[in-house]
């Protein structure tokens, strides 16, 4: 039976100059019991249909038209009141960014009872044994109720928002994003917790996420959403395997995957397209390799395909074949395939041996008195590394494992704490003493966010220019490096871009000029701090084949720190996997990617999503969270999440010299034998001989 | 909540410091001034300067300023004030009254205006854009900016000479004679010259409280824990009264600090008034550097404001369970 069924909804804001159309005429129904996703790039209007089904928009959105039917009833049609006694009752959210949707100064509990409270006339006593229950059922400690969310880490937030959902249990879950933000090995876990709990309540699920990988894996019908417009609908298997839209085509090639090496995801070119007036033409076009003049004249009505639960809005929908064949090619998107042409790896440019980074932590003027030694917060402890000229590395971790600050050290914007750190043949305090100005423009650093690094009042001139000043550096054609470094980051005719701010640009375009601000110096090494992090697939794909082509053709050493498995497997030549402040794992990408040493590597690899349904993936779910990084677990770290760790491991602390050779070494007394097949293997768990770590599988049922 | 009692712990000892700063730059301020109380009297000629003698012993002076400033902390300390040089009369005598009447007017001027204008701006910038949020700021930014004295001024003669409603002057008509605070402020008289002033102490603080609750709640509109509290179905009010309680802090300081430095009084309502508060009597004994008069004066205010900050920082504890945890282990 139909549980909701949206029909032609059409939703705009209203800004100042202009009307936005969000979402366009888009139609989908769920059926009971039924997982559904949307999927989209960021400005698909995806959220903006969840806000307007949950009836959240923002004051200047309105629903201009369309019907909203939910369990027979029109949404749309009714008044505020009786709209609110539907929310939670039988429609419940959980909402894109844990981190913040809580509120700050209620207890996680109370922010629980209150939802029952507004639905249900129950006293507190039961509206807390409620609560209590649901903290057991999303694996929270049920005595942590009266915590407040500051006292909760990222993942467990999102489990408190998934308990708040489940409160009433409702008819249909709308779950915006419930992912972005986190982990892999959390991402992960909180997709595994949604899905069982889901199938024991028996409810519906509205999965709204960029991420076609998770879709894939969790849902049984999709919506591809672009421009506000379904460009793609129907069963997951049908969709995802054979698309018959030039834009669910583009997408799926632009996932990078983790076993695909040889395959180079190929990017969609342009934009996401300007959704200031009613389309007219098909909200695709631009970018379409496909397009035709019939493309331009009107948007496609979604095609139903005979025989299948699957709709397509594309006007060449009939010759689907030849065009799902054309666009795994990337020449047809205007990309040239210069093939994975390897370029040789020059000498070695940047070298540490067991740099370490420690924070001191604050004390009370009592025991500084007392001559107590402080404790330290370990975010870099002991990493060996080295960089060649022409050679991308690839820095690998959970939040909280000091990638950033090793990123940090490396371009001395930190001082090392101890350990050596040489760049260009000559030690870091050779540079600290007088030579930093030489330093700084030899080393380049990429944040992370292109929308806080940029000065939102300076042009795109101004910005490439500066370091041009600051540095004294071929200021006599400061234009012509300008726009040179422009061109050679992609962003042409690059005069174009000379005078506009930032807010002007994409999110693409201004992670472009931040890079373009790094290279206008020419620098030997560039330290890139998750810069695809905040950026849709299409343009993540971009920017890491940008950054491969520098690598290849400048010259340069690159250090990519991320979190992303997949897209550092796609960019880089060598791997580092980082957790609490150590190496545990490195090596050549194809070996760490087929043959991982290290549990937790095996695990971080397991837990990427995989974007063909019919894969099937078997979880290694790992338990708890990363210790503290001040009061460490003597021996090996990562010993009590570990599935195989044995006595020895928590006696004594690995080192990374433990095993492997030259091209691939991992700090582990166990190393996952090479015999083994793969790393998404979960046997290590249920492996009898190996007496597991207490709770190593609380996690499952 | 051992946590909590370290951090309190601290926060007494920085209090209790703060306050011995305040009064030692007060000894210090009032001794750098030029003259003497009894330069009066010596340009008068009728002392000898034998007499002059006798009186500067009489009150301690003649000693050195490190055994003058230790007697002042242990007297301060333990609240004896001494004797006003030109009142002649124990300070506490002279002070108390004011004090007290200073307090009955703006104490609760300010709370009733915590209240109500907080609650009208968080109404206010919840509904943005309104004619009721364009009004109430324009109103009392108005209000705010124009000095008190002219409102007053305009209140009374509104309101007293032309309205005729209550009187212009005082706190009592002159021909009450009260016996005790009981018998003072308990009367319809007292409450009769108390409307005027008292409406015109609250309109004059409301202006900062509205913006602070209108600007906090605006900030936190648009966030993403409102968002989901409209999700679970909470009315508009309750979603309102949640983004308030979000935006206490700010409010909550301003109030701490409004409330510490009412102890000053409020000079120029207290003179448009006559109203016999502690700022008329602070400017009259600085004018006659009635030492031990404005030595006390000053002490109350400076502790009034560090014990304002106190509850202040223990509030914050209390409404903001961030900062207890937090604040415990900086500073």
């Amino acid at each position: 039976m139909t549980l909701l069924n949206v029909e032609d909804l059409k939703v705009t804001y209203a800004t100042d100059d202009e009307t936005v159309h969000a979402v366009n005429d888009v139609s989908f129904s769920i059926d009971e019991g039924v997982n559904y996703g949307l999927a989209g790039e960021s400005g698909s209007g995806k959220s903006t249909v969840a806000e307007a089904l949950l009836g959240l928009l923002p004051g200047n959105g309105t629903v201009e038209h369309g019907t909203i039917e939910f369990n027979g009833t029109d949404l749309t049609s009714l008044s505020a009141a009786e709209r609110r006694d539907v929310l939670w009752e039988d429609i419940a959210y959980i909402p894109q960014s844990a981190m913040d949707s809580l509120d700050p100064v209620m207890s996680t509990g109370d922010q629980i009872a209150q939802a029952i409270h507004t639905h249900r006339n129950v006293t507190d006593a039961k509206a807390r044994d409620r609560v209590r229950e649901l903290f057991e059922i999303v694996g929270l400690d049920p005595d942590r109720i009266d915590d407040y969310p500051h006292e909760f880490s990222g993942g467990m937030r999102q489990r408190v928002t998934i308990a708040m959902a489940l409160a009433l249990e409702p008819d249909l879950i709308i779950a915006d994003e419930p992912t972005t933000g986190l982990d892999v090995i959390v991402q992960d876990k909180i997709i595994d917790k949604i899905l069982e709990i889901q199938e024991r309540m028996d409810s519906s699920l509205l999965l709204i996420t960029h991420e076609i990988g998770v879709i894939a894996e969790t849902c049984d019908e999709l919506s591809i959403l672009y421009g506000g417009t379904v460009m793609e609908q129907g069963s997951v298997d049908n969709v995802l395997v054979n698309p018959t839209n030039p834009y669910t085509m583009g997408l799926k090639n632009s996932f990078p995957e983790i076993d695909e090496e040889d395959e180079d995801p190929v990017a969609i070119p342009g934009s996401p397209p300007n959704l200031n007036g009613e389309p007219t033409s098909c909200v695709f076009r631009d970018r379409c390799p496909f397009a035709t003049d019939e493309c331009a004249t009107s948007h496609p009505d979604p095609v139903a395909l005979p025989n299948r639960n699957h709709r397509s809005a594309c006007h060449r929908v009939k010759e689907a074949a030849q065009m799902r064949q054309a666009a795994d090619d990337p020449e047809t998107w205007g990309i040239p395939d210069d093939g994975s042409a390897d370029s040789d790896r020059g000498e070695i440019i940047l070298e540490t041996d067991g740099l370490k980074k420690h924070y001191e932590q604050s004390r009370s003027l009592l025991s500084k008195i007392r001559g107590e030694e402080p404790d330290y917060v370990k975010a870099v402890d002991g990493v060996s590394l080295s960089v060649r000229r022409s050679e991308i590395l690839g820095v690998a971790g959970e939040s909280g494992c000091g990638k950033s600050t090793l990123g940090e050290t490396i371009a001395l914007l930190e001082d090392p704490t101890d350990g050596e750190l040489t760049f260009d043949g000559e030690p870091y305090e050779h540079y600290q003493n007088g030579n930093l100005q030489e330093f700084r423009r030899k080393v380049q650093i990429v944040f992370q966010d292109p929308f806080d690094s940029l000065n939102p009042r300076q042009t795109v001139r101004k910005l490439v220019g500066e370091p041009l000043t600051i540095h004294d550096y071929r200021t006599d054609e400061t234009e012509r490096a300008i726009v040179e470094t422009l061109e050679k980051v992609g962003l042409t005719p690059a005069e174009s871009f000379l005078d506009q701010y930032p807010h002007e640009l994409s999110g693409g375009q201004r992670q472009r000029v931040a890079v373009a601000k790094a290279l206008v110096l020419d620098p030997d090494f560039l330290i890139c701090d998750e810069p695809a992090s905040m950026l849709d697939v299409s343009l993540k794909v971009n920017l890491l084949n940008l950054l491969r082509g520098l690598a290849d053709t400048e010259d340069i050493g690159i250090v990519y720190i991320s979190h992303d498995l997949a897209s550092l497997m796609q960019v880089s030549d060598r791997l580092a996997i980082m957790y609490l402040g150590r190496v545990i794992e490195k090596g050549e990408v194809d070996r760490i990617a087929t043959q991982p040493k290290h549990p937790y590597t095996a695990s971080l690899l397991s837990a990427a999503p995989e974007k063909d349904p019919t894969a099937d993936r078997t979880r290694v779910l790992l338990d708890g969270e990363p210790p503290d990084p001040v009061d460490l677990p003597s021996g090996c770290a990562f010993a009590p999440r570990c599935p195989k760790a044995r006595d020895a491991c928590r006696e004594a602390e690995p080192g990374i010299e433990e095993t492997g050779d030259e091209g691939h070494r991992a700090a582990c007394y166990f190393p996952e034998r090479d015999d083994e097949s793969t790393a998404a293997d979960a046997d290590g768990i249920d492996d009898g001989e190996v007496p597991a770590s207490a709770n190593a599988d609380s996690v499952h049922d | 909540m051992t946590k909590f009692q370290r951090f309190l712990f601290k926060r007494l000892a920085v209090s209790i410091l703060l306050t011995l700063v305040a009064v030692s730059i007060i000894f210090v301020v009032l001794r750098l001034l030029p003259g003497s109380p009894f330069e009066a009297l010596v340009t008068s000629g009728n002392l000898n300067q034998e007499q002059i003698d006798e009186i500067r012993a009489m009150y301690g002076l003649d000693q050195s300023i490190g055994a003058q400033y230790v007697n002042y902390l242990t007297s301060l300390l333990t609240f004896q004030f001494g004797y006003s040089i030109l009142r002649s009369q124990p300070v506490w005598d002279v002070l108390e009254p004011r004090l007290i009447n200073s307090l009955i007017l703006l104490v609760p001027a300010l709370v009733t205006t915590a209240i109500l204008s907080s609650a009208l701006g968080m109404y206010a910038g919840w509904n943005r854009g309104s004619g009721l949020e364009k009004g109430s700021i324009i109103s009392t930014t108005l209000l705010r900016s124009t000095p008190v004295f002219i409102t007053a001024i305009f209140f009374i003669i509104v309101f007293a000479y032309n309205l005729e409603v209550v009187p212009a002057l005082g706190m009592r008509s002159i021909r009450a004679t009260p016996d005790g605070y009981l018998e003072t402020f308990v009367s319809l008289d007292f409450l009769h010259h108390y409307v005027l002033p008292f409406t015109v102490a609250v309109l004059y603080y409301s202006g900062d409280f509205l913006l602070l609750a209108r600007n906090g709640v605006v900030e936190k509109r648009g966030s993403e824990f409102l968002k989901l509290h409209r999700a679970k179905g909470l009315s508009e009010m309750e979603q309102l009264a949640r983004a308030g309680r979000n935006s206490m802090l700010p409010i909550l300081t301003y109030f701490t600090l409004r409330l510490g430095m009412i102890f000053q009084g409020l000079i120029l309502l207290e003179v448009v008034f006559s109203w016999p508060g502690i700022g008329r009597e602070l400017v009259l004994a600085i004018q006659q550097q009635d030492y031990p008069l404005v030595q006390a004066a000053v002490f109350i205010m400076a502790l009034a404001v560090i014990i304002a900050n106190l509850l202040a920082d223990v509030l914050y504890a209390y409404f903001d369970p961030t900062v207890s945890t937090n604040g415990g282990s900086s500073a």
